[in-house]
């Protein structure tokens, strides 16, 4: 009786920290500048991907050849392309591709990361060493090339660089949960677990998973602006986005050949990428400062 | 654990790794699609030329014979013959890699020369404006890629400024002053965007550095600050620094795939994309196993001058 009691209350201060945690955590993420100004970008981009349709004014593919290359102007505020299309449409249809791309590789990588990582981390002995060293052999190979590679493979198509990029940022998501399954491999909740008699996928998943969301979270965020800067690197040479897409990677291929006579088709999808990396990057390292109690006291 | 169990742990550890590259670089490059051979005769070659000439490659052997075989030849140097070029690979790749490596080094002495002082400076300052505004240089260095870095650097010193040539490769053999003037945008670009881990590095170490006793001790005795921070603090903090360099050499090679097509540099990047294009199975293979190769060893040795320089890496174990 006494242990089924001490069980409840146990429960019971959990909840109750956890609720803490996350009022902590609200209250430490709204004072913290560089958090906000990321998380209030994604916010915006996600915004601008979502109505997109509504705020281009004109169809991404409407060719115009007698307004072809022309300056930014009230009609076309970020001017027009080789082939009279609105850049500013382009741009901003163009957000979805990024997005897309970039939380769905990120997706993909965090599904198969992070259960490698807890895994690996929990059951250390073969098991970890195992899967860690296919990992180092993933991570082996300079991300970009990697990529390259397996859509040489799977061929050049959107949906392709989204399997190709999972694939590349799995080992950096399965390395950050490892250390942090670890870590949590020693707590007393586990060995209560344990005592308690509960089977061992039942421990690494409803227990010690949930206590390493935050280095995830954290590494997850950092890698979507890569994926994006990856996106762009791929198309741009041609193995990402195929024409007529607006990806800004593919219109900054195109534009390097107008660079002279219509700069404006280069420097408009490079700001855009730019916004997006900066956004992504400063909500990672926002939400490490917010998350991580070791940097803040070094701070 | 001792560095020498380290080092050997480590070596061992590369060893399983290296395994797993020819790995992939063999299993990516067999599961292309099209045959090689289809590739070579074209597609109105005959059944029976076909097969020959899968006989004579030893295309039509099981997978894991062809994978030994490739393997010895590849420790006897011999990677194959370019299907495009018509010319072995490791040929074709000895000429390109040193102009990578020239390009890979260039520029992260661009960073080091960039972050390094902009660091110590932002450290002597922090929280005050110098230090404010050498954040910010390193955040929008960061927030492109290397290959946008590359086309805006281009348009404004090239195009606009007139200052450098857009692109294209001399080599230094023949015409110093032109191979160094197209060195210096494909550099400075990628310089540029590595400065910013190399300067957070410095500037935090620098920081953990002035906090220390003997820092405090100097002033005390009443050295001038310029020489506390160059001979006393930097001595000192620019261990961690080195390391980072070595890791954003790394980072730097594994950047010129991308930034080779940006400037017209005819090194092993292009030399892949080139071999991806036209599905040179042998040049794909060879290329990617010695750029991954390449940036392996760099990060080792990275590692271990990590581990030399910061005992809690080794005598914490890997946990």
């Amino acid at each position: 009786m006494a242990t089924e009691q001490e069980t409840e209350r146990g429960r019971f201060t959990i909840t109750q920290s956890q609720r803490d945690r996350i009022a902590r955590f609200v209250r430490k993420f709204r004072s913290n500048t560089k958090a906000m100004l990321g998380f209030s970008i994604v916010v915006l981009l996600v915004l601008v991907a979502i109505f997109a349709p509504i705020i281009a004014p004109y169809p991404i593919d409407a060719t115009n050849i007698e307004d072809r290359s022309q300056a930014p102007s009230v009609e076309h505020p970020f001017g027009t392309d080789d082939l009279g299309r609105d850049i500013f449409s382009r741009v901003v249809m163009g957000s979805r591709i990024s997005l897309y791309v970039g939380f769905g590789a990120i997706s993909g990588a965090l599904a198969v990361g992070a259960v490698v990582g807890v895994v690996a981390g929990y059951a250390g002995g073969l098991t970890d060493e195992i899967l860690m060293r296919v990992m180092d052999a993933a991570m082996a190979f300079p991300p970009v090339l990697l990529a390259l590679t397996l859509l040489v493979v799977l061929g050049p198509e959107l949906s392709n660089v989204v399997i190709a990029l999972a694939f590349v940022y799995t080992p950096y998501i399965a390395r950050v949960s490892r250390s942090a399954a670890l870590a949590e491999r020693n707590e007393a909740y586990v060995e209560a677990a344990v005592a308690r008699g509960e089977s061992d996928s039942r421990i690494v998943f409803s227990e010690v998973f949930p206590n390493c969301m935050a280095p995830m979270l954290v590494q997850g965020s950092l890698n979507v602006s890569f994926a994006i800067l990856a996106e762009a690197s791929l198309s741009f040479l041609g193995l990402g986005a195929q024409p007529p897409r607006p990806s800004w990677g593919l219109m900054i291929n195109t534009g390097r050949g107008f660079m002279e006579t219509a700069p404006w088709m280069l420097l408009f999808p490079a700001l855009a990428i730019g916004i997006a990396v900066v956004g992504f990057n400063m909500l990672g390292d926002g939400l490490r400062d917010v998350l991580d109690p070791k940097v803040e006291a070094i701070e | 654990m001792s560095m020498y169990n380290y080092v050997f742990r480590r070596v061992g550890f590369m060893a399983v790794t290296l395994f797993f590259v020819t790995l992939i670089a063999f299993a990516v490059t067999n599961i292309l699609p099209g045959d090689v051979a289809l590739l070579i005769l074209g597609p109105n070659a005959t059944e029976q030329s076909l097969e020959a000439l899968q006989t004579q490659l030893g295309l039509n052997r099981p997978l894991y014979v062809q994978y030994i075989d490739w393997v010895v030849g590849l420790l006897q140097g011999n990677m194959g013959e370019s299907l495009r070029f018509g010319e072995p690979v490791a040929q074709l790749i000895a000429e390109r890699l040193p102009r990578s490596m020239m390009l890979a080094v260039a520029a992260t002495l661009v960073a080091v020369v960039l972050s390094v002082p902009l660091g110590v400076y932002a450290a002597v300052n922090q929280n005050e404006a110098p230090d404010v505004s050498a954040s910010m240089f390193a955040f929008v260095g960061i927030s492109m890629p290397i290959f946008l870095w590359g086309l805006v650097f281009i348009l404004v010193f090239a195009v606009w400024l007139n200052l450098f040539p857009t692109g294209g490769y001399v080599s230094p053999s023949e015409d110093l002053v032109g191979s160094l003037t197209r060195l210096v945008l494909p550099a400075g670009a990628m310089g540029f965007a590595l400065t910013a881990y190399i300067m957070r590095m410095t500037r935090s170490s620098m920081l953990e550095v002035l906090s220390e006793e003997y820092i405090n001790l100097a002033r005390a005795k009443g050295m001038s600050q310029r020489v506390i921070v160059l001979r006393h603090a930097l001595k000192n903090a620019i261990i961690p620094v080195i390391t980072v360099i070595a890791f954003q050499f790394s980072y730097a090679f594994g950047g010129v795939v991308v930034l080779e097509e940006v400037f017209f540099w005819p090194g092993i990047g292009r030399l892949t994309l080139t071999a991806i294009q036209s599905r040179d199975i042998p040049l794909i293979q060879g290329c990617i196993l010695v750029v991954a190769l390449i940036y392996m060893f760099s990060n080792f040795a990275a590692d271990l001058l990590y581990a030399y320089f910061d005992p809690r890496i080794r005598y914490g174990g890997d946990d």
